[in-house]
């Protein structure tokens, strides 16, 4: 049974064997990524994580953006970003934006932070499985990335009409970004849950 | 043992946590999730939901989605009408984003959609291959689509100068963020697999590895 995986692209049975560090495995028949071992991947995961925690921290503390024309100047902060839809009468749209570039990323982040401490320590928790479920439920519905870039276009549709200011909480984000998005990216879906199992069955046998 | 499937040997893999199981369980035994050899009702799901988004996609795009109130006057701007400005203004770069975003791809993921579903448990001119890789873009890109609504979201917080200009969100960002929701449910519900399954009895000699 071990080192089988099925492919989740084309239900092929791929034995990918012993992967070294850094290698990385595909199905040979509809090219689908599988797998890819890190040896250093939960520490990985804990800096990236942890420096996208305090750089969310720091993204809703201080001004967003703020934009001045002829006197009048009005400025946001990132939470205030969904809530004019939602004085605007489109709460729904207001409550989906939050959860896409706040709520959904932040709680991806404890529930990372969470699940690799242990991973990373080889101690076994009785929540690591909720926590991992958790984590890939969620990841797909994170927009941050998506949000960066409706910033930006933002900007350059009103940049003529008036000045605008990008606030400390701007580059904040933008970094934050960065790491959300390296914190996923350095946590393989069937390494982590096969190390979960892995911990739980020497926790067991003790 | 090449081209030989979970399926054939009567075992299903978690799509949470990819753990290998006998089909006859329920759940997943690692992480307790609803195990299925092949997504339930996949095409029906899928076809359902993308009629939804089409249906969506209409007042998304006749509806304005923002209105810019500038000295007393009011203008409002549909998702085309608002590229079309944009070229005017001369800043094409940013026509260009939106137009790809926000019109292109949903519009291109539909279709290929649509696409998929109906070419599922037939022979078309595009291999399996293909049709797996122009899936995976299709659930790839999806999230994309969400730039205009964040455009309208950041413009309506940000722009509100007392009566010199204002900016007010339309109910196409409704719309239109319904058409982004529903496609990317509609492609986490359709079953790549399935443009598989039926190549098992026809070919099994050229998979080989």
């Amino acid at each position: 049974m071990s080192g089988d995986i099925a492919c989740q692209g084309c239900d092929l049975l791929v034995n990918v064997g012993a992967l070294r560090d850094g290698e990385s495995a595909s199905c040979p028949r509809c090219g689908s990524p599988l797998t890819r071992l890190r040896a250093d991947a939960y520490s990985r995961v804990l800096a990236y994580g942890s420096a996208a925690l305090i750089l969310l921290v720091l993204a809703n503390s201080y001004s967003f953006l703020s934009f001045s024309a002829s006197g009048l100047e009005s400025v946001i902060t990132l939470r205030e970003t969904p809530k004019a839809l939602w004085d605007y009468g489109m709460p729904e749209v207001a409550l989906l934006i939050a959860a896409f570039i706040i709520v959904i990323p932040a709680v991806i982040l404890v529930l990372l932070v969470t699940l690799c401490i242990p991973l990373h320590y080889g101690r076994y928790r009785p929540w690591l499985v909720p926590v991992a479920k958790g984590i890939f439920l969620g990841q797909g519905w994170a927009m941050v990335e998506v949000f960066i870039i409706g910033v930006i276009v933002s900007l350059v549709k009103i940049a003529s009409m008036a000045t605008v200011v990008l606030g400390i909480s701007f580059w904040a984000y933008a970094a934050f970004t960065i790491c959300f998005t390296l914190a996923l990216a350095s946590l393989d879906r069937y390494q982590c849950w096969e190390r979960i199992e892995q911990l739980g069955a020497t926790a067991n046998a003790r | 043992m090449p081209g030989e499937t979970a399926a054939s040997r009567n075992l299903a893999s978690c799509h949470l946590c990819c753990k290998l199981a006998p089909t006859d369980q329920h759940h997943c035994p690692r992480c307790g999730a609803a195990m299925h050899s092949r997504k339930s009702d996949s095409i029906q799901r899928t076809l359902a939901l993308l009629i939804t988004a089409c249906v969506l996609y209409i007042p998304a795009n006749l509806y304005p989605i923002m209105f810019t109130d500038q000295l007393g006057s009011s203008e409002a701007s549909t998702i085309l009408g608002g590229v079309v400005l944009l070229i005017k203004l001369g800043s094409i770069p940013v026509a260009l984003v939106i137009f790809i975003f926000s019109v292109m791809v949903p519009l291109g993921k539909l279709m290929a959609m649509f696409y998929l579903v109906w070419t599922v448990e037939k022979h078309s001119p595009l291999g399996p291959r293909q049709r797996t890789v122009m899936y995976h873009v299709t659930e790839f890109v999806g999230k994309w689509s969400m730039v205009d609504v964040f455009v309208v979201a950041i413009l309506a917080a940000l722009v509100h100068l007392g009566g010199l200009l204002v900016i007010r969100p339309g109910i196409a960002a409704l719309s239109f963020a319904g058409v982004v929701i529903v496609t990317m449910i509609a492609a986490e519900s359709f079953d790549s697999r399935l443009i598989w399954d039926q190549m098992e009895d026809t070919d099994s000699d050229n998979t080989t590895s």
